[in-house]
């Protein structure tokens, strides 16, 4: 894993003294509150409902056990005792005082973590496959690179006010876990014939008021070109973006509005004049490859007898296996994905309890190597398969063990109305209802994969345009009600959910979701997913069941 | 006469301001001034050649580009910010310094607040109209508030992957 | 009938003004019937930028014989989250119990204005 180093950490001492010193000036009434939140937000620093929010970024989803301790230990001190994990795999802390925040931003930078660009019109939190380092599926260690454009993207003086807030994803596998293509730019490492890598970069996705999948603008960019043509998309987006209307300011309305080709052609104009001189030299790549090469891994058998006889012998592990459990590109280890969508429970959320053992799994079994996908999961990305009896008992102690990766009841849902300040109804209660509806096991297996994806709003901060169901929060004259989507993906066969008819109400949600999946068992065919008959069917079944009784 | 913060070897300084800003229903007046970019392609040459000095504001939405081939005679560019979260002049500067090679000054004006100083002396501006009433040494501090930086930009300070090879 | 409420700017919590100073329990608010007094009230609260964030007046509406906010969003503030015990609610008792049986009341009325409010 990278670590920094005294640059790194002197950065972050700077950015978190420079913030004690704006709180200062805020508590002592030198800034007004029009003046202060610009620079809170631009500290991750939210006044939700019933407090603060901070947003702490977790890099590319990738943590250490010392760094999850630490939250686990800020969440106790200064929280109510667990934290939120999000779709950018970021953290948010939800019951924050002011007057604690340049305290905890110090106790943050005293594990090399921090809140910066975790809010305002900058370049976020890089996404990065959470298997990274782990999957034999991808062809470079997109760490490495989501690494780099943290560094290049931190204070960057040049977009650091852009029209909108700016979101990269990195992914290097053909199964995306990413969500790349509804990114503001999505790149996907290819290799190109003689064997030279390089990315694919698709720009102008994303999700909010009006969703669309990203365009490829260059189908291989040489790897060591990168930050010149990251640059040259920025500058781009930066000077012709529109700033007169909020919902039309991110960069998937200028690329539409231009449409790819040309959007395109203004990217390699600019590029061209850029030059070379805007990429980062050869050897800090190096410098930075180097620092997530090799992992300690040792020469397994393929076959873990102790392992099998678990299997064979307790059913829940059998099936934690069955559904948590993914192949590692070494004999010999797993993937493990920790569920953080127990039955009725808050999609997410882990307790400073939870965290803990995380943490002490990552570092007694788990290389000390901990992941956060961004469908609000955590993963241990190396663990010995003789090790995985012992990680899943610890796992299933503290309620970490639910067998539901990729299932019905793993359903994305943002903080919603109970938490947000934006939201216009509730996500989790109504995650929390479909969950329970999917409690068999079984049931639930049987069902197979299915994305439910939940927004309190339309800012779809739950992903629900990319949900195989998607459900979005409205406010119909102060109720609460929710607009249904069929079909949407945000992995590599990315598409839009479409609208199945007009908005529920909160007590008819969970039912609706039963009936979809009823119709989809009855419809499907040997082996499709709940999206594959969605997209052979059309949206004609779904909506007459779920309508039905309406007439 | 009206003040500014001018940099110059590398230190802020209160400054005299010579140039006098002139709107577009303003007549022109004596001395050195500073002309809205439309007004400058339209009377440019005229006002160079009665022999004063002449700047030129530049808004967020107008192309620096626009004003390539004058740079040399140009004394000042002032690039506006209507509003501080309006981040287009950051491009505008890094673009005349990089790009251009213009030596002369670029000037920060509009609602120019201290805390977005060390973004605009790193995309090369070198003179400021505060709007929040910053002084010198605010916005010193805020120009010297990171020990390192991680890009390489128009004020040409070595970022960290330089410091690292050393 | 109204009250106003706001976050406080130390640590964000939910506050309600109970015509001296701000509180924590909605039970505390001073209710506004008139309406001039509650823009008064509101005017005030604007111009306490060093203990308060955002002061605005919210609706009430009558529940099990006690005021309770009329908007959702203004009764998830005055009690907390409804996933988690663990906000204003955990306190108890009839002033709580009227918040969270409100529901109803609220839900027919279709005023919207409140949950627009930022
Ligand atoms: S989608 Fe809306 S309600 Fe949900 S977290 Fe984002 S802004 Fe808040």
């Amino acid at each position: 894993m990278y670590r920094y180093d005294t640059l790194d950490r002197e950065i972050l001492a700077d950015r978190s003294a420079e913030f004690r010193e704006q709180v200062g000036r805020r508590l002592a009434g030198d800034l007004t509150e029009d003046q202060f939140k610009p620079l809170r937000l631009m500290n991750g620093l939210y006044l939700q409902l019933h407090a603060y929010m901070l947003r702490v970024a977790i890099p590319y989803g990738s943590l250490n056990s010392t760094q999850l301790r630490k939250l686990a230990w800020l969440s106790k001190t200064y929280d109510k005792g667990y934290g939120h994990f999000t779709t950018r795999q970021n953290l948010q802390l939800h019951w924050i005082k002011l007057a604690d925040t340049p305290d905890i931003l110090d106790h943050l930078a005293s594990v090399d973590m921090h809140a910066i660009q975790t809010s305002g019109n900058c370049i976020r939190n890089v996404t990065a496959d959470p298997y990274a380092g782990a999957t034999a599926e991808e062809i470079d260690d997109p760490r490495i690179w989501a690494e780099a454009m943290r560094q290049w993207s931190t204070l960057h003086p040049e977009f650091s006010f852009l029209p909108r807030k700016f979101k990269i994803a990195i992914t290097a596998a053909p199964k995306d876990r990413t969500a790349a293509k509804v990114h503001d730019i999505g790149l996907a490492v290819k290799r190109a014939r003689d064997g030279a890598m390089g990315f694919e970069v698709m720009v102008g996705g994303g999700m909010g008021r009006t969703p669309y999948v990203g365009s490829t603008i260059r189908e291989f960019l040489p790897a060591n070109r990168l930050f010149s043509y990251l640059e040259a998309i920025l500058r781009v987006y930066n000077r012709h973006g529109r700033r007169d209307n909020i919902y039309k300011a991110r960069i998937k309305i200028l690329v539409a509005a231009l449409g790819a080709e040309e959007f395109a052609r203004q990217v390699e104009a600019e590029w061209d004049k850029v030059g070379t001189d805007a990429d980062l030299p050869d050897l800090e790549i190096a410098r930075i490859r180097g620092a997530f090469a090799g992992g300690a891994f040792e020469t397994l058998p393929p076959r873990s007898e102790a392992f099998e006889a678990a299997k064979a012998s307790q059913l829940a592990f059998a099936r934690f296996v069955r559904n948590n459990v993914k192949p590692h590109k070494k004999p010999g280890y797993a993937i493990v994905e920790i569920s953080l969508k127990g039955i009725g429970e808050t999609p997410g959320d882990a307790t400073a309890e939870q965290m803990d053992v995380v943490a002490d799994l990552a570092e007694r079994f788990g290389q000390d190597d901990i992941r956060v996908t961004h469908e609000q999961n955590l993963v241990l990305p190396h663990i010995r398969l003789d090790d995985l009896p012992a990680v899943h008992a610890a796992l299933a102690a503290v309620g970490l063990g639910t067998p539901n990766i990729g299932l019905v009841s793993d359903i994305i849902a943002c903080p919603g109305l109970d938490y947000c300040a934006l939201a216009n109804a509730r996500a989790i209660s109504v995650a929390q209802h479909i969950a329970e509806r999917f409690a068999d096991a079984d049931r639930a297996e049987n069902v197979g994969e299915l994305k439910v994806k939940i927004s309190g709003c339309i800012n779809a901060c739950g992903h629900h345009h990319v949900g195989h169901i998607g459900i979005l929060g409205v406010d119909k004259k102060g109720e609460e009600y929710y607009q249904l989507t069929l079909g949407g993906s945000g992995a590599e066969d990315a598409a839009v959910g479409q609208a199945l008819g007009p908005a529920l109400p909160y007590e008819r949600v969970a039912e609706a979701v039963d009936t979809l999946v009823e119709v989809y068992l009855r419809e499907r065919k040997d082996g499709e997913r709940f999206l594959d008959t969605f997209r052979r069917t059309g949206v004609a079944p779904f909506k007459e069941a779920v309508y039905a009784d309406v007439h | 006469m009206p003040t500014y913060i001018k940099r110059a070897d590398g230190k802020l300084a209160v400054a005299e301001d010579a140039f006098t800003a002139v709107a577009d229903d303003q007549d022109i007046a004596p001395g050195d001034v500073i002309v809205s970019l439309t007004r400058f392609e339209a009377e440019g040459d005229r006002l160079l050649a009665e022999g004063r000095q002449v700047g030129v504001r530049v808004e967020s939405s107008e192309d620096v580009e626009a004003l390539a081939y004058d740079l040399p005679r140009i004394a000042v560019v002032a690039l506006a910010f209507p509003k501080f979260r309006d981040g287009r002049a950051y491009t505008s500067a890094a673009l005349l310094r990089e790009r251009y090679g213009y030596k002369g000054e670029v000037r920060a004006v509009g609602d120019v607040l201290r805390e977005q100083a060390g973004f605009m002396v790193r995309t090369g501006f070198d003179a400021f109209e505060p709007a929040d009433g910053a002084t010198v040494e605010d916005l010193e501090r805020a120009i010297h508030r990171y020990r390192h930086v991680y890009q390489r930009s128009a004020d040409r300070r070595a970022p960290a992957f330089a410091e690292r090879e050393v | 009938m109204k009250a106003l409420t706001a976050n406080r700017l130390v640590d964000g919590e939910v506050v309600f003004w109970d015509g001296g100073r701000w509180v924590e329990r909605f039970a505390d608010a001073k209710l506004y019937d008139d309406a001039a007094e509650a823009e008064a009230a509101e005017a005030h609260g604007k111009n306490q930028p060093k203990a308060v964030v955002d002061a605005y007046l919210i609706d009430l509406v009558e529940s099990e014989g006690l005021w309770a906010p009329l908007s959702y969003r203004e009764r998830i503030r005055a009690l907390g989250p409804t996933n988690l015990n663990h906000g204003k609610q955990t306190e108890g008792g009839a002033a709580i119990a009227a918040l969270k049986h409100a529901h109803g009341a609220a839900r027919s009325t279709g005023r919207v204005d409140l949950i627009r409010r930022k």
